[in-house]
């Protein structure tokens, strides 16, 4: 068998038979494999919580489309502050032993691929080896992450998430964790947040289907262009506070926030991981506004306008070397439109991005110094058209194309050697999610995925963090990375 | 480029190969076509009419999947999987006994009825209200609900009840309210302050047997059917099939109905004008007041 | 003279039967009577506390019985309907309606059967409302209020069906409505016996129904105007 697998070359390539195969035997190693061990997904993407639909007797497919993504019905449940607003949503009137809290794992194989990486001639380096571009390739048996995801309600109109969320090696961070005062003085205009949160996205990629490695995360929700020190991701969960409303069918959203400008880090820090650069005292604005228009039975039609308008500190002051508060504040912003449309059983999900950072971020100096001679803001422009199709509820199809496009490099980039489109990412996607069990009890999906992005000139973003970046040029060119995934997505 | 024709061949082989297997795998839970052999109207051509739209019973069908099945079971009974931890028991559609209607008790709701209940939902009970679905999502809804029954092939909808214009509201009305209160003794299963308390309220049994509580006026929630005075007028004129809840259009004329309204307001602890009125009253000649309750000469104030 | 007088006598006469004959069908002069009774230890009747209507708890010197299952010496049944559910119909529904009637809060006849269209009229005879609520699955499920001093309802049913009856103020009270196709039916009395008299010749299947223990058939011939005895047996448990 294995030797037909060595050796099939052209004439198997091309046969569908030995996917079939391949594909069979592990449908039975999976279910042989052992599944209880539990690691963690990079980003937290737990958002379907099979507690609420104990609660309240709803089927899962009433508040998702395909879970965890939300449709109108959970938007307007989750605007509400995780209420249906019939009078029974204070947990007093839930049974003792009803406890909001899931669990969500995926055990999964997968397979990734990154062509172009900085490779040693000679296995170990030594003496007379260089580096050579080659293609890195792993693949096997793995756990993605463990999500330990609470939220609901503390009383009627407080609303609460607490989300602590490990990595692959038991790394334990708080992905969001916060509370809210809903329906203030009776009005669901007036929602208070306050914690650590996900931006009120429309496209929540929180909330998305994608699961593998390259096609788990929205590239443009955490682009930057590569030179610049700005390190802000639209899709990282930021921390401050937001006063958020909507009218009783969601069919109007707004969005205000105030945030810390240190990228959600705790501990006064530049990111979630203890021994962080010290962040910078400075605040950050989102907002967003959304609106839907009913289209009969095909559904709504929602568009969401945003802009976020951050500050990152240039240099540090320091004692002895050791950073103590970062300075030299200067402004980025990210602006852009989204929208989720619907055709009966189809989605589609238009996104577009605008960013740029002030020209001082692309240069690396501290904004006391005086801004070198044609220092250019960074700007690109970015985005990603997704579409879904819902067979049943049971069963949806999904794909995406994203491009982001480097419409000014960073002034440290500016030079020979590189392309004049370094940075630049096109990315595709596409699977389905069969969902076996859809009790009100836990959820299970049989999740199949077939992401590949690539990269001018630097290695792509991708949820595991894999990858090198490539030689430089002449040697340098795009960088292809591939991601297989089949997995069992639980939660419970 | 062989990494990715490999690569590619194989994850499509794969989900052909799954979905093959999926799609002939039983659905977990699917919608049972009511029998045409039964006499129940056809899925394929019910509507519904709410205002302009027209709803389509074959679109609802697949929205029931979605959103109703879990409670109202895949046969439209009320026998839906989470039923069993449901109290008060989802309603069961083979039936065609609603509670919140515009038409005399024992008939069939108009379609306008289905769809007010759908899109307000129910209070302290399990059924949400679904106005995040569009209007027309919710027509096809209501036009497939009615094929659960064959009533609905069979009988047309009541005569909606017809409300004359609220009276003033006074204190004489609210005071005659509290008459027809005594009366016609609501006060044995609502109790004498509206508090569901009343001699009769702890043995109360819907149609199916399940234990089942009167409206408590002091807790201030929404009704059952509605928020406004005309909402309560139709709820005890109309009854609430299904439930202990009585017509009691035989029994009260349409403008004293009115008066009832406003009595029943001064029982809630909302900010009403009834409300107002009423502690306004009391304050003054809060002695004079009989109380409620057996001991009070029929019609007594 | 006499002959033509004669002769419209003869036709008068014959219009005259012929008008009888087809007013009313062939008049059929057999009947099935019988006897209901059980075998086995019936569960034991108890008596109902009225005192949350004290109106009503002083129309009655001891306290009524459950009626559910209602015996009598000789291990008699009472309130069992016994009907025609195959053969000869009889005719329909009469002009004549029914009575049912709410006194000392309890449903006067405890089974009132009737027939399909024929008119049913309920009296409140109390001091107290009550809610009259026939639990129909098959006819429509109605429940309205009737405060003392109102007027009778009015209703009739269109569907064969048993109908259990409650108050939903006073939750002792049970009743059924028992609607028939047929107008060959009884009601077994407190003896047991019952008779379904005016039946013409032909093969009947005779259905005997107690609220608690469900329904019997026997096969019974008729032919002329015999009597033909059919007694029913129903084995009873003590819950």
């Amino acid at each position: 068998m294995s030797k037909w697998f060595a050796n099939g070359a052209d004439r198997a390539r091309k046969s569908w038979v030995r996917p079939f195969v391949t594909c069979a035997l592990l449908m039975l190693a999976i279910v042989i494999g052992d599944c209880r061990a539990v690691s963690a997904l990079p980003t937290g993407k737990v958002m379907a919580i099979p507690a609420f639909a104990r609660k309240y007797g709803l089927p899962c497919s009433a508040c998702h489309t395909a879970w965890p993504e939300l449709n109108n019905f959970g938007l307007v449940f989750r605007d509400n502050g995780y209420q249906l607003m019939n009078d029974r949503d204070s947990p007093i009137w839930q049974n003792p032993s009803y406890f909001p809290i899931t669990f969500r794992i995926t055990p999964q194989w997968h397979r990734e691929s990154t062509s172009n990486q900085p490779v040693d001639s000679i296995p170990g380096g030594g003496s007379g080896s260089t580096l050579v571009s080659r293609n890195v390739t792993q693949a096997g048996f793995d756990l993605s992450g463990m999500d330990l995801w609470s939220a609901g309600t503390l009383y009627k109109n407080i609303s609460f998430q607490l989300l602590p969320s490990s990595d692959s090696f038991a790394v334990w961070h708080f992905e969001s964790a916060w509370v809210r005062f809903d329906n203030i003085k009776g009005s669901s205009w007036l929602n208070f947040k306050f914690g650590r949160f996900e931006l009120d996205n429309l496209i929540s990629e929180k909330r998305f289907l994608f699961l593998s490695a390259n096609g788990g995360l929205y590239q443009t929700y955490h682009f930057d262009v590569p030179g610049s020190v700005n390190d802000f991701g639209i899709g990282d969960n930021q921390i401050g506070m937001e006063l958020a409303g909507h009218n009783a069918d969601s069919s109007m959203r707004y969005s205000i926030a105030l945030l810390s400008s240190n990228e959600g880090g705790t501990g006064l820090t530049e990111s979630n991981l203890p021994m962080g650069l010290p962040s910078n005292r400075g605040y950050d604005g989102y907002m967003a506004f959304t609106k839907s228009f009913n289209a009969g039975s095909w559904g709504y039609e929602q568009f969401q306008a945003y802009a976020y308008i951050g500050q990152r500190g240039t240099y540090f002051q320091t004692t002895s070397g050791t950073p103590l508060v970062a300075l030299g504040n200067e402004p980025f912003y990210r602006v852009g439109f989204a929208g989720q449309l619907h055709f009966k059983n189809l989605e589609l999900l238009p996104y577009f991005m605008h960013g740029h950072d002030s020209a001082y971020l692309g240069t690396g100096l501290p904004d006391t110094a005086g801004l070198p001679a044609g220092a250019k803001a960074p700007t690109f422009n970015g985005g990603f058209i997704e579409g879904q199709y819902f067979v049943n509820p049971q069963l949806v199809f999904f794909g995406r194309f994203e491009k982001i496009g480097v419409t000014q490099q960073a002034f440290v980039n500016e030079g020979a050697n590189l392309p004049s489109n370094y940075g630049d990412v096109t990315a595709y996607s596409v699977g389905y999610r069969y969902y076996p069990i859809m009790f009100s009890r836990a959820g299970l999906a049989w999740h199949n995925e077939y992401s590949i992005s690539k990269s001018v000139g630097i290695v792509p973003l991708s949820g595991d963090g894999t990858g090198l970046p490539p030689l430089p040029l002449p040697n340098s060119q795009n960088v292809w990375s591939s991601s297989v995934f089949i997995g069992f997505d639980f939660d419970f | 480029m062989t990494l990715k024709n490999f690569a590619v061949t194989f994850v499509l082989g794969s989900m052909a190969l799954v979905t093959v297997g999926a799609t002939s795998m039983r659905a977990q839970s699917h919608v049972n076509s009511p029998d045409p052999a039964l006499g129940a109207p056809s899925v394929d051509s019910t509507e519904s009419h709410i205002g302009g739209l027209t709803g389509h019973a074959a679109d609802g069908k697949k929205l029931y999947r979605r959103f109703c099945i879990g409670c109202h079971g895949p046969d439209g009974n009320g026998q839906g999987m989470n039923a069993q931890w449901i109290d008060p028991k989802p309603r069961d559609f083979t039936e065609a006994t609603f509670k919140c209607r515009s038409t005399p008790t024992g008939t069939l709701p108009t379609d306008d009825d289905l769809y007010n209940a759908i899109t307000r939902g129910f209070v302290t009970t399990n059924m949400p209200a679904w106005r995040p679905l569009t209007p027309q999502e919710r027509a096809n809804l209501v036009a497939f609900v009615k094929t659960w029954s064959p009533r609905w092939a069979k009988e047309k909808p009541g005569t909606p009840l017809t409300i004359p214009a609220e009276t003033p509201i006074t204190i004489e009305s609210i005071l005659h309210g509290r008459q027809i209160f005594q009366k016609l003794e609501c006060w044995k299963c609502h109790g004498p302050q509206g508090h569901g308390d009343g001699p009769s309220a702890d043995t109360l049994t819907d149609s199916k047997n399940n234990p089942i509580r009167p409206y408590d006026f002091s807790s201030g929630s929404r009704f059952m059917c509605g928020v406004t005075n005309q909402d309560l007028y139709r709820i005890f004129m109309t009854g609430l099939d299904g439930s202990p809840m009585p017509s009691f259009a035989d029994v009260v004329k349409p403008e004293e109905a009115w008066d009832l309204v406003h009595f029943l307001r001064t029982l809630q602890p909302l900010k009403t004008q009834e409300a107002d009125l009423w502690q306004t009253y009391r304050a003054a000649h809060g002695a004079d007041i009989k109380p409620i309750g057996p001991d009070a000469a029929p019609g007594g104030k | 003279m006499r002959t033509k007088y004669f002769l419209a006598l003869t036709i008068a006469v014959l219009l005259g039967s012929g008008m009888l004959v087809f007013a009313n069908p062939p008049a059929g002069s057999g009947s099935i009577s019988g006897k209901i009774t059980y075998t086995g230890t019936p569960p034991k009747m108890k008596p109902i506390d009225m005192s949350k209507e004290p109106s009503c708890a002083k129309q009655h010197a001891t306290p009524v019985m459950t009626e559910n299952v209602d015996t009598g010496p000789g291990n008699a049944l009472a309130w069992v309907v016994v009907y025609i559910s195959a053969g000869d119909q009889g005719s329909s529904a009469p002009s004549q309606a029914v009575r049912y009637d709410q006194k000392g809060c309890q449903y006067i006849p405890h089974v009132l059967p009737m027939q399909v269209s024929q008119q049913l009229q309920i009296y409140n005879d109390d001091q107290t409302s009550h809610n009259i609520h026939p639990l129909a699955k098959v006819n429509s499920e109605w429940n309205k209020s009737q405060p003392p001093g109102s007027p009778p309802i009015d209703t009739k049913y269109d569907k064969a069906e048993f109908i259990p009856v409650k108050c939903n103020i006073h939750p002792w009270m049970h009743g059924y409505f028992v609607v028939l196709n047929t107008s060959h039916y009884a009601v077994s009395g407190d003896d047991g016996s019952f008779s379904i008299k005016g039946l013409p010749a032909g093969k009947y299947t005779v259905t005997a129904w107690q609220e608690q223990y469900g329904q019997q058939t026997q096969d019974v011939t008729i032919s002329g105007s015999e009597t033909k005895t059919a007694n029913f047996t129903f084995k009873v448990l003590p819950y």
